[in-house]
């Protein structure tokens, strides 16, 4: 009896702390954000029923930090063709018209004191829904991947050495040692 | 150490010298219950809440001082590039020293059989314990911003990957090294009080008190069962305790003699730190019992006998540390390395020269006066030296870090370090933590383990 | 490295839609924000918070915006950086700049290496100048009397102020140097328009004298452009020319070149009273009083004349002479290496004294050195101050002669000595205008103030040295309500036209006939010219005649007036008051840049201030020591100052620099120091930059911020010397217990020639605007917490007037076996497979065991929150301000542990390009900070793991060695001994 109500309380203290624990280490995981955006825009429509390439409207990707928001001109590229008006549509219009950006909420978001850079991705032949999931099937974008720094890691430890197409050329062209993109250095990241 | 038991004592008839007594007169087992419990059950007098006011005050002032650190940063303290630490790692070092008496005195005197133990050692537990818990202040409030101090524990899982500590820093042999030592030490002394929480209980007539007593002591029954396994356990715990004394500052001294800074950077340290912390350990020990003995009228049961035996660790232990202090000096010269050299002859000569000398009179110089008896038997001596002998172990530890520091390889990156109010107020403000513990301890519980008392009560 | 483009028009015209500007420029695509409003202010406020707010991790961040650009822009991608060529308007040298533009804001300057006369380098103000541009003190419009008023209103009430262009009343431009050929192709229209106006030129740090040397002897009232490259004998009479004279970063580079030549190497000598950084790198360096350079200059004169066999001046001999001079002996071995390297020598003096640039303009000519090292036909145009000038204009002021004076980038007020009268005069004037870009000392007293652009906002061009030109182009639409001057002034004259207009119009005009037609025509000219920043086209040479100068009469003046000083000497005080520049302070101008302002001098290591340098030997006749404060009596007037004692200051001298003191500077700069400004009087058509002075103490104290306090190497190997003509050793290996620690694609490492390095300290002020290190104020600095990463340690060798300064650049040595690493509890610093010693911010929890470790005590704690602590009124607490912060480059928070990391944003950009063109990275893709800034190419980065990389080459060369080598760091950073002559030590 008494033995039984000492086990059952360890048994509880364990189950709560494991909880607490597991709690703890969500701190500051944000997957699943999905705000509302100014503009509804459905990226399935778009990259999804339309397979307009990513890399179409984020086209900062290759080149930059950041994959960049299109701006409102990039969208009117295809929309001063399309008659189909809907208000969202309408909007983006506006927005043009008036030389007013349009205020994007931002989904994905790292800490200040990291450095994420995208186009070493992309050029390295990362698909973007490896990080953003499978976004051509999202009406609203959301947070697919915990981006916690154990999550990236995963990546880079499992393929530092295994390089891309790409990474192979380069790879091979810095004097044949492993390449040096993905590696686990901190100052990858962080500086 | 042994000594102390064979030491014929004065006063006792003159012609053949018995073996000492620890308790004077031959008072009966009640008596000494009701003397040692009287501080517990008479009101407070006013020496006492003059002390507390005076030690509570200093406690505000703490918990001010620190909440201001923690909103500005340690920028508010005298730190600066080239002396990264001065009083908050001082302070540190100095209270882990502190620490070490108590366990000493119960476990290691436990295993010697040092019957003298047996009045003391209660209440130089429970300053290991408060000692141990104002040197950990330090690790936390000098880093500036205590909610990223979780970092120092190696947990997992963590989303960083995971990441680890770093196992090759003395910083994180430390975490390990005292919180194991507070552990012990706690256990140790709590085991120690319950066949005397069994006595407060029985003797308590308020409910509330006899209610707290009874969850306290454990249901002791003072069975010959009970205490022969209580006797058992105390002895394997001892044992547990022995090494960690040595083991504690040993390892705390290798945050310096792991790094490669003339003047930490040296061998001698582990040994050099133990018998440093043991010496003042014992200094702040002979500075408590003297008040509370006087103040509680305990003088029946710490004796002048007990204070001599203490007198003789403390001339030991004060002239190895001595010894120690020369053999950094003959290193250094003998080295022929010119930053061990330089940094040596700056200590004796540099600015920062009165500090080491003032140690050297203090922890070298002080105990030497206890090769007389009749300094080793004379309270206000024994009194006045016990205070020196901290003075000069909080400056040896300030000699070390900061003088080591503040003239390192490149000149260009010398500096010089001074106090800001800061560092003093929070340097007065630990010590008011301290006597404000370890006054609420002598009102709360026994100060002197009255079932150990008894044993030597009349042999 | 990054996009190189020919010009950013788009970034700084035309606004789309008439939107503001900064909304597209300011707020790049992730920047974190609260809310959007298209008005600049918010838009700085949101940069500011989304800075303010780095370093917070973990719990729920608050909602973050994306903004994107209205219209998509090839030009400007958010996120990757453009570089633009211009010309930098720091000061009157006009060095050719690439500067940093990230998402709209120039963010980071760097040199132009595509020119011929700096090839990349810069200097520390000229680094700084870009957070000049984010200023708090700039103004924020035109204001006349005082009143915000918008500029046609401004128009309106200057020109009927100014009244009809026809009437003869005299209309002034007071402006310091002005070397931009458009500029003054304006101000000939401008006589056009208004029949008496007249341009009346002065330099705060003039070098009129050997102007007029110059007229007397060539018959050319020029500065003659000097060629150090050329010259193995190189004699240097008070010119700092490679920390402050005339076009230090071209000479540094020049004298660099020499000095790495190996066997031709030059042999420098400098002749000055107090401490240079030219002096301090010399091989021999004489001290010798203000009142004694010119007898040393004849001395000198007649030595050489006696090698040569040539004429003595008539009357004296040369044994007489040369007893004229306390260095008689130095003299004659200098005559003697002048006279063997003849046409390769150069003697260059920036006396103040007519008479002896005469002299020393006869001592090149002997050398003959006219043509090859002294290019007379060739000039340069960077000083072309009139002393005598701004006294003139005064009276004329007083006369009432003067209807309307235009102040254009001077500040007479502050700088010159008749500034008080200067002032007064204002008043007798019917219409003052100044183009200030604050309300500085004279701005303050003019009817109308009309601020003109920050150079990174404006167009222009330069031609600091005949034939070589370069333009300016702006990094950024102009952040208030100013206007270019050139455009103002057009506008008052009826003639409107915008700058860029006017420019392209003069080099269309003036300029393009005389190159090289390209095919694209003068489109295509254009074009290239915008995106390489400078262009040579060849004048018609300067017609000059031989030396024909009365050098005799120059020499018995000398003479005489010596003998009157030497007697003054017994009987008067005795001492001398020089005034010097400084590299940080330079001529005053930039008082109000606290980067600048907390920059060690490399000669005192002081911040914040200047002070009174004084010899050992008279601080100790004295009674003085560093701190105390001292009066300095001229016949001026009085003024206090804090002692320091200098090794190496010339025993009868006291050295106090300029450019401090300035009382309508702005926050950073008022009440810093003292100026010193009034005592370089002007004297018979010259200003005097020394005066006979009484020193003495006043028994008070001051608190000084130096950034080193100990001097002396202790006899410790910390700089190292390599002795010329000695037999070649072999540099001894160290026995090492551990593995090689460098596993990765690259081992980078760095090399610094200690030989090369002047020490000044451009690198420093580099290392601080790339990665965002806050500025501390002087109480934080006085308890030796500043931040700079990269510091220049400063040593004294000897002691006494013979004492020889030393330089060190020091920074983290990038230890593989770090002695921080392995005592850091969080692994918050490790060394990277690449051998970087990487700092991680966000797991530093600040137990500061690193710094204490670290042998080198290069670690940096953020001992307070310097971005958000009101304490701290630097650019880092203000929303302008924080625009200069390089986004890719994290700001550390308070309790935080700092360092170099070898600019590790910069190698991963480099790795980042070398993927984006899929191509191995090559030696020099990377270059850090410092190693940019340089203008000497002292600090060389690289991949040690590549043996043929520059880096590997020198670092396995027998200079090289490593600092503390004994304690077997094995840093990454290496040095190159520095070289000692026998003969000079």
């Amino acid at each position: 009896m008494k033995v039984r109500g000492i086990v059952l309380g360890f048994a509880l203290l364990g189950a709560g702390g494991g909880l607490l624990a597991r709690g703890a280490t969500r701190i500051g995981v944000h997957q699943g954000y999905a705000p509302e955006q100014p503009i509804d825009f459905p990226h399935r429509i778009h990259a999804g029923d339309n397979k307009i390439p990513c890399l179409y409207c984020h086209s900062a990707a290759r080149t930059s930090r950041h994959a960049g928001i299109p701006s409102a001109s990039v969208c009117m590229n295809c929309h001063t063709l399309i008659e189909k008006q809907t208000t969202e549509i309408q909007r983006l219009k506006e927005a043009v018209q008036l030389q007013r950006p349009v205020v994007w909420t931002k989904v994905h978001n790292l800490p200040d004191f990291v450095y994420f850079n995208h186009s070493q991705h992309v050029v390295s032949g990362v698909a973007c829904q490896r990080c953003h999931g499978a976004v051509e099937r999202m009406d609203r974008i959301e947070q697919a991947s915990p981006l916690t720094m154990g999550w990236c890691l995963g990546c880079h430890r499992s393929e530092a050495h295994v390089p891309t197409s790409t990474f192979a050329r380069v790879a091979a062209n810095v004097r044949n040692r492993p390449t040096p993109f993905a590696g686990e250095d901190c100052t990858s990241c962080h500086y | 150490m042994s000594t102390g038991a064979m030491e014929p004592t004065a006063g006792t008839g003159p012609e053949i010298a018995p073996a000492t007594r620890w308790i004077e007169g031959t008072p009966s087992l009640h008596r000494i219950t009701t003397d040692i419990s009287r501080p517990m059950e008479a009101k407070p007098g006013r020496g006492w809440w003059i002390c507390f006011g005076i030690a509570g005050a200093a406690v505000l002032n703490l918990l001010g001082m620190v909440t201001y650190l923690f909103a500005k940063g340690i920028g508010i303290w005298g730190l600066n590039n080239a002396v990264g630490w001065a009083f908050d790692i001082t302070n540190f070092v100095f209270w882990i020293g502190i620490g070490h008496a108590g366990t000493l005195i119960s476990a290691i005197l436990l295993l010697f059989r040092q019957k003298w133990r047996t009045s003391i050692n209660r209440s130089a537990e429970a300053m290991t314990i408060f000692a141990v818990m104002c040197a950990g202040l330090f690790p936390l409030i000098h880093m500036g911003r205590p909610w990223d101090a979780f970092f120092i524990f190696p947990y997992f899982p963590n989303q960083r990957g995971p990441l680890w500590v770093n196992f090759r820093s003395p910083l994180v042999w430390d975490v390990f090294a005292i919180s194991t030592y507070f552990t012990i030490s706690l256990v140790f002394w709590y085991l120690g009080m319950i066949p005397d929480l069994a006595t407060l209980r029985d003797r308590a007539v308020s409910g509330i008190k006899k209610f707290v007593f009874r969850i306290l002591s454990m249901g002791w029954n003072g069975s010959q069962r009970t205490w022969s396994r209580y006797e058992i356990v105390s002895l394997v715990l001892a044992a547990l305790a022995t090494p960690l004394v040595l083991s504690v500052h040993s390892i705390v001294s290798t945050d310096f003699a792991t790094s490669l800074l003339p003047g930490w950077h040296t061998t001698i340290f582990p040994p050099y730190f133990v018998a440093g912390a043991i010496y003042s350990g014992f200094g702040m020990v002979l500075t408590l019992l003297i008040i509370t003995r006087q103040t509680m009228h305990l003088e029946r049961y710490i004796t002048t006998n007990h204070l001599e035996a203490m007198a003789k660790v403390t001339l030991l232990t004060g002239s190895l540390v001595g010894y120690a202090y020369a053999t950094e000096f003959f290193n250094a010269w003998y080295s022929g390395n010119v930053y061990e050299r330089f940094h040596f002859i700056n200590r004796a000569t540099g600015p920062y020269a009165w500090c080491f000398y003032l140690m050297v009179l203090c922890n070298v110089l002080t105990p030497q006066i206890f090769w007389w008896k009749r300094a080793r038997r004379s309270i206000p001596l024994l009194f006045i030296a016990s205070i020196l002998v901290n003075v000069g172990m909080w400056f040896e530890r300030f000699v070390i870090i900061v003088v080591s520091l503040h003239r390192a390889f490149l000149p260009s990156g010398w500096g010089m370090f001074y106090p800001t109010v800061f560092d003093v107020g929070i340097l007065i403000g630990v010590f008011g933590l301290f006597f404000s513990l370890f006054l609420l301890f002598i009102r709360a519980l026994p100060m002197i383990a009255m079932w150990e008392v008894k044993g030597v009560a009349n042999d | 490295m990054t996009n190189r483009r020919p010009s950013c028009e788009e970034a700084a015209h035309a606004a789309p839609g008439g939107g503001e500007p900064l909304v597209q420029i300011g707020l790049p695509t992730g920047t974190r924000s609260t809310g959007f409003d298209a008005t600049r202010r918010d838009v700085l406020s949101l940069m500011g918070f989304s800075l303010g707010a780095l370093g917070v991790a973990g719990c729920r961040a608050p909602v973050q915006h994306a903004v994107p650009l209205p219209t998509a822009s090839v030009e400007m991608v958010p996120g990757v950086p453009n570089l633009y060529a211009t010309t930098c308007g720091g000061c009157s040298a006009a060095c050719a700049l690439v500067v940093k533009q990230r998402d709209g804001r120039p963010i980071k300057i760097e040199g132009n290496e595509s020119s011929p006369l700096t090839g990349g380098g810069t200097c520390a103000a000229g680094q700084a100048s870009v957070l000049s541009l984010y200023d708090d003190a700039r103004l924020r419009g035109p204001s006349w009397l005082g009143n915000p008023v918008s500029w046609p209103e401004m128009d309106r009430h200057i020109r009927t102020a100014l009244g009809g262009h026809s009437d003869a009343r005299e209309v002034v431009l007071l402006s310091q140097t002005i070397t931009s050929p458009s500029t003054r192709a304006v101000l000939e229209d401008l006589r056009a328009v208004f029949p008496k106006f007249r341009h009346v030129v002065y330099d705060p740090m003039s070098l009129a004298p050997l102007r007029a040397a110059n007229r007397l002897c060539h018959g050319v009232a020029v500065i003659p452009h000097y060629r150090f490259d050329r010259a193995r004998v190189v004699v240097g009479l008070e010119a700092d020319f490679l920390g402050t004279w005339l076009a230090p970063v071209e000479f540094a580079r020049q004298w660099a070149q020499r000095r790495k030549a190996g066997a031709e190497r030059a042999f420098h000598v400098q002749c000055e009273a107090g401490l240079s950084v030219t002096g301090s790198n010399a091989d021999l360096r004489l001290a010798v009083a203000p009142s004694d350079l010119g007898r040393f200059a004849v001395a000198l004169l007649a030595a050489v004349a006696r090698r040569l066999g040539d004429e003595q001046p008539a009357g004296l001999d040369a044994s007489a002479l040369a007893q004229e001079t306390t260095h008689a002996a130095a003299v004659d071995r200098i005559a003697a290496e002048l006279v063997r390297s003849r046409g390769e020598s150069l003697v260059v003096s920036g006396s103040d004294d007519v008479a002896t640039q005469i002299v020393v303009a006869r001592l090149n000519a002997q050398l003959g050195n006219i043509g090859k090292t002294v290019d007379l036909e060739r000039p340069s145009w960077q000083r072309q101050g009139d002393d005598a000038a701004l006294p003139a204009l005064i009276n004329d002021m007083n006369r009432g002669a003067v209807h309307a004076l235009m102040i254009w980038g001077a500040n007479p007020v502050y700088d010159h000595p008749d500034g008080a009268a200067f002032r007064a005069a204002l008043a007798k004037v019917a219409l003052t205008i100044s183009f200030a870009d604050r309300r500085d000392e004279t701005s303050a007293h003019v009817h109308a103030v009309c601020p003109d652009h920050h150079f990174l906002e404006a167009w222009g061009d330069a031609e600091p040295v005949a034939g070589q030109f370069s333009l300016r182009q702006p990094l950024i639409a102009p952040l208030h309500d100013t206007r270019a001057a050139v455009e103002s002034m057009l506008a008052w004259a009826d003639r409107p036209a915008d700058h860029r207009s006017v420019v392209r119009d003069f080099w269309r005009r003036a300029l393009y006939g005389r190159t090289t037609p390209a095919p694209g025509g003068f489109e295509d000219f254009w074009e290239r010219t915008l995106e390489r920043g400078v262009v040579e086209i060849p004048r018609p040479p300067v017609a000059t005649h031989p030396f024909a100068g009365d050098w005799e009469g120059a020499v018995r003046d000398i003479i005489s007036r010596g003998r009157a000083n030497r007697s003054g000497a017994e009987h008067g005080g005795g001492y001398e008051l020089a005034l010097l520049e400084t590299v940080g302070a330079r001529d005053g101008r930039h008082a109000n840049n606290p980067w600048l302002q907390e920059l060690p001098d490399p000669m005192t290591r002081l911040t914040w201030g200047n002070v009174a340098c004084v010899a050992p030997e008279t601080a100790a006749a004295l009674g003085v020591a560093t701190g105390d404060v001292v009066s300095l009596t001229t016949e001026i007037g009085k003024l206090e100052l804090p002692a320091f004692v200098q090794a190496g200051q010339q025993r009868r001298t006291i050295s106090v620099a300029v450019g401090y003191g300035r009382w309508a500077a702005g926050k950073a700069g008022d009440g810093v120091g003292a100026n010193v400004f009034p005592l370089a009087r002007v004297e018979n058509g010259a200003r005097r930059y020394w005066a006979r002075v009484a020193i003495a103490k006043t028994g008070r104290r001051a608190r000084l911020a130096p950034a080193q306090t100990h001097f002396s190497m202790e006899g410790r190997e910390i700089v190292q010397f390599e002795h010329v003509n000695e037999h070649e050793h072999e540099h001894e290996k160290l026995p090492d217990l551990w593995r090689e620690r460098l596993r990765g694609a690259h081992a980078w490492g760095m090399s610094i020639d200690l030989d090369a390095c002047t020490g000044c300290s451009a690198c420093v002020v580099a290392c601080q605007a790339e990665n965002n290190i806050p500025v501390v104020g002087a109480e934080q600095v006085r308890k030796s917490r500043i931040m700079h990463w990269m510091r220049i340690d400063r040593y004294f060798e000897g002691d006494g007037e013979d004492a020889r300064s030393l330089h060190q650049p020091m920074m983290c040595q990038h230890c593989q076996h770090a002695p921080c690493e392995t005592v850091c509890p969080v692994l918050a610093t490790t060394t990277s497979s690449e051998g970087i010693n990487q700092q991680v911010y966000n797991r530093c929890i600040g137990t500061r065991y690193c710094a204490n470790n670290c042998p080198y005590k290069v670690r940096r704690f953020n001992w307070h929150n310097f971005t958000a602590n009101d304490d701290f009124p630097y650019n880092m607490q203000s929303p302008l301000g924080r625009l200069v912060l390089n986004p890719d480059v994290t700001v550390r928070s308070r309790g935080v542990m700092e360092k170099c990391n070898l600019c590790v944003q910069r190698i991963q950009l480099g790795k980042n390009q070398a993927v984006l063109q899929r191509r191995p990275m090559a030696d020099g893709d990377v270059a850090t900070a410092c190693q940019q800034a340089c203008p000497t190419g002292a600090i060389v980065f690289g991949d040690r793991g590549d043996p043929d990389s520059r880096v590997s080459k020198l670092l396995a060369g027998q200079r090289a060695y490593n600092v503390l080598e004994e304690l077997g760091t094995r840093p990454n950073v290496g040095y190159l001994k520095r070289i000692a002559r026998k003969e000079s030590t």
